[in-house]
């Protein structure tokens, strides 16, 4: 029986290409946008009616049916909300990581099977293997790193075409098949914030941040900073302190609203040769003693080879082989075997 | 190639060509400031006073009573604004079908909307029982911009008359003044403030063949109000600023080229106009035309198509080469249906399978037949 597979379609040329490509495949596609955010931000306008007319526009083209699936509530809730609460407390959340895991393949995954999906498609760059997740062909481009906290019983239900496909590819499918969105630019940053920066966001959030001291590594006072929560560990920093080498953060105190700066960029403390992990999630099955793995500790970040890890509870331990620069609290570290994403967790 | 049609009149109109050639100068040789005192100068001042003339001419207006402003929106803030923080603590009435220039602006005062009926024209009764001795302007549009109804314009003014003597009777000294956005209306019908019995009227250069950003305030003599933009003092210290020279050059001939056709082209675009309706009924019986057909200007055309995505629908004839919109440009947003329809009793599920066609000078018999054609050949092979 032909299988009945509704694409998320974000008005992106990815996702277009997503959506054309099943169809060619014999699929019964149903194109669906979601809407997560209308919200236009000073100096940013939210383009959500204008992606939301692009990715309908396509569905034309593609003579698909298509839906609209609001769910700003819930896009609220469970990622602005969690993101604004980490950022509070001194970390620095992936808030792309909680909308995949929480509304794309698990909100958008029941609600497609509610209303009669076999299953659902995106236009991630990963790919999917058996219920394993594997990382895109395109190296440029792999996606996975946000994957990693998605379900083995959600990727079962799930397509990832474009995972086989280098960028440029996508585009000429798109151009060939003259989509409408095949020349639109790829979008950047956080969608819902876009260029103006999360400072701004967090702002108007959370209201004006207290001032407070940067101390560098003598532990004299260099300057004044508008917010501790809008530094981020192994961030290089200006400082508007006049010229002189660059400083990077090494470490923030909340409670006293200092940020800790150095210009030595080989100081020990923005470099880690050891990892902890919290809030630990597995696609399938726990990474096993005797096999070799990586981690990523950054989206697109090189991987790193680990030399030997500990796992107690919710609590991963990780040692590697070499040293690796400014990991900052709040980001995913994401773990491979070879080209497969075990799972992964949030650093401490 | 083939042929394009459009077919949203009353979103933009294409700039005459008279109008670009009486603007040309005034970005060229004549490009002084009208304000100095030099010679080429005092010939831009001239060629403005003679624009202004010439609007009030079409209005039957003195020439102080024309305030230049930048487009519909501006005048109809003007008109808003100026009047209410005039008169501070006072209220006001609008139809409930007014340009979001007027009702947005509206909802910053003590406020109260009119309501219409099925056809889309203003209950004149309702909109009176929302009059009380402190309701000091009242606005309802000549003619709407979604579903054409011309509205009764000169029948709410005598009502206001009779009010207006009640008041200088019992000692109110509030006075009850008439604003009517004028926009769609320009082309085809009579704009004398008299005859219509308006105190403020706002046009729009954009909608009348003329350069968009480009409109005028009417306002009566004796009428107060505050300006939106203080500076330079031009404009009757209504609307600082140096003036649009050209603009406002383009506006009055485009006003001019209307004004003076408007009777042909009503007739010619009434015949278009009934023709597409009898086309509509005979090739998509399931059409329902939204609006008044008596009251309604001779270019619009608003119909839903029962199950008929509008959006899609859109697309595909965009790809044909037919551009026409859903409602309003002003919100061509998805989920928003018209506050316009709802205010009609059309409901959001209708008002999603509804279009607009707006026809103007460039529309032949023929085009309306080729986009009726096209519009049923996407309904029978894509939906």
């Amino acid at each position: 029986m032909t299988k009945k597979v509704y694409v998320g379609m974000s008005g992106g040329v990815d996702s277009s290409v997503t959506a054309a490509l099943l169809k060619q495949q014999g699929y019964l596609v149903t194109g669906v946008y979601m809407k997560n955010w209308s919200q236009d931000l000073p100096g940013h306008h939210c383009t959500w009616e204008e992606d939301y007319t692009d990715a309908k526009k396509v569905a034309t083209q593609l003579d698909i049916p298509f839906k609209l699936y609001d769910f700003e509530k819930e896009y609220r809730s469970l990622v602005v909300d969690y993101m604004v609460a980490e950022y509070e407390a001194g970390r620095t959340p992936n808030p792309d990581i909680m909308c995949n895991q929480e509304i794309k393949f698990k909100l958008f995954l029941d609600t497609a099977l509610a209303d009669g999906a076999d299953m659902i498609a995106t236009g991630h760059y990963s790919r999917i293997s058996d219920g394993q997740l594997l990382s895109g062909l395109d190296k440029n481009k792999d996606q996975s790193y946000f994957l990693y906290r998605v379900t083995e019983k959600s990727l079962q239900k799930s397509i990832m075409p474009i995972g086989e496909l280098e960028k440029p590819k996508v585009r000429q499918i798109a151009k060939d098949l003259h989509l409408s969105t095949a020349s639109k630019k790829d979008s950047q940053g956080i969608c819902f914030v876009g260029k103006v920066g999360i400072k701004e966001f967090l702002e108007s959030e959370i209201g004006p941040q207290k001032p407070g001291n940067i101390v560098d590594q003598n532990g004299k006072t260099i300057s004044s900073h508008e917010g501790s929560i809008y530094y981020t560990i192994g961030q290089r920093h200006g400082l508007n302190v006049g010229g002189g080498l660059p400083y990077y953060v090494t470490s923030k105190d909340m409670k006293k609203n200092e940020v800790y700066v150095t210009t030595d960029l080989d100081s020990k403390s923005l470099w880690n040769k050891t990892l902890e992990l919290t809030d630990i999630h597995w696609i399938n099955l726990p990474p096993q003693k005797n096999a070799k793995y990586r981690v990523r500790t950054r989206y697109r970040a090189d991987l790193i080879d680990i030399d030997s890890f500990e796992l107690t509870n919710d609590l991963l331990k990780i040692n590697l082989k070499d040293e690796v620069r400014a990991v900052t609290p709040g980001q995913s570290a994401v773990i491979y075997e070879n080209d497969r994403v075990v799972g992964g967790g949030i650093v401490i | 190639m083939k042929k394009t049609i459009y077919l949203d009149y009353a979103a933009a109109t294409p700039t005459d060509e008279a109008v670009v050639k009486a603007m040309i100068p005034f970005f060229n040789n004549l490009f002084f400031n009208p304000s100095a005192t030099y010679s080429p100068a005092l010939e831009v001042k001239r060629a403005l006073t003679e624009a202004r003339k010439k609007i009030s001419f079409h209005l039957g207006a003195k020439p102080e009573e024309i305030i230049f402003t930048a487009g519909g929106s501006e005048a109809n803030n003007l008109a808003i604004h100026g009047i209410m923080t005039n008169y501070s603590g006072k209220n006001l009435v609008v139809s409930s079908i007014e340009h979001d220039s007027v009702l947005e602006v509206a909802k910053n005062y003590d406020y109260k909307e009119a309501p219409v009926d099925h056809s889309g024209l203003v209950i004149i009764d309702s909109l009176f029982e929302l009059v009380n001795d402190e309701t000091v302007l009242i606005s309802v549009m000549q003619a709407n911009n979604e579903v054409g109804t011309i509205q009764p314009i000169n029948e709410i003014s005598k009502r206001i008359n009779s009010i207006r003597h009640k008041r200088l009777e019992s000692g109110n000294l509030t006075p009850l003044l008439l604003h009517s956005d004028a926009a769609q209306a320009a082309n085809y019908l009579d704009l004398h403030h008299s005859k219509l019995g308006v105190d403020l009227m706002s046009l729009n250069g954009g909608k009348i063949y003329g350069p968009k950003q480009t409109g005028i305030l009417f306002v009566k003599s004796g009428v107060k109000l505050k300006p939106l933009i203080s500076g330079g003092g031009q404009e009757s210290n209504l609307r600082s600023g140096t003036e649009n020279v050209a603009g406002c050059i383009g506006l009055a001939c485009a006003l001019e080229i209307a004004q003076e056709n408007r009777k042909a082209e009503y007739t010619r675009l009434s015949t278009i106009q009934q023709n597409g309706f009898s086309l509509i009924k005979d090739k998509l019986p399931n059409a329902v035309i939204n609006g008044s057909i008596k009251k309604r200007l001779p270019n619009n055309l608003h119909i839903t198509l029962p199950d008929i995505d509008n959006e899609k629908l859109l697309f595909l004839l965009d790809s044909a080469g037919v551009y026409c919109s859903a409602g309003s440009a002003c919100s061509a947003s998805s989920q928003k249906p018209s506050h316009v329809l709802g205010a009609m009793g059309i409901s959001d599920q209708d008002a999603r399978n509804s279009i607009r066609i707006t026809i103007g000078r460039q529309t032949t018999q023929s085009d309306m037949e080729r986009a009726i054609d096209l519009i049923t050949e996407i309904i029978t092979e894509k939906f």
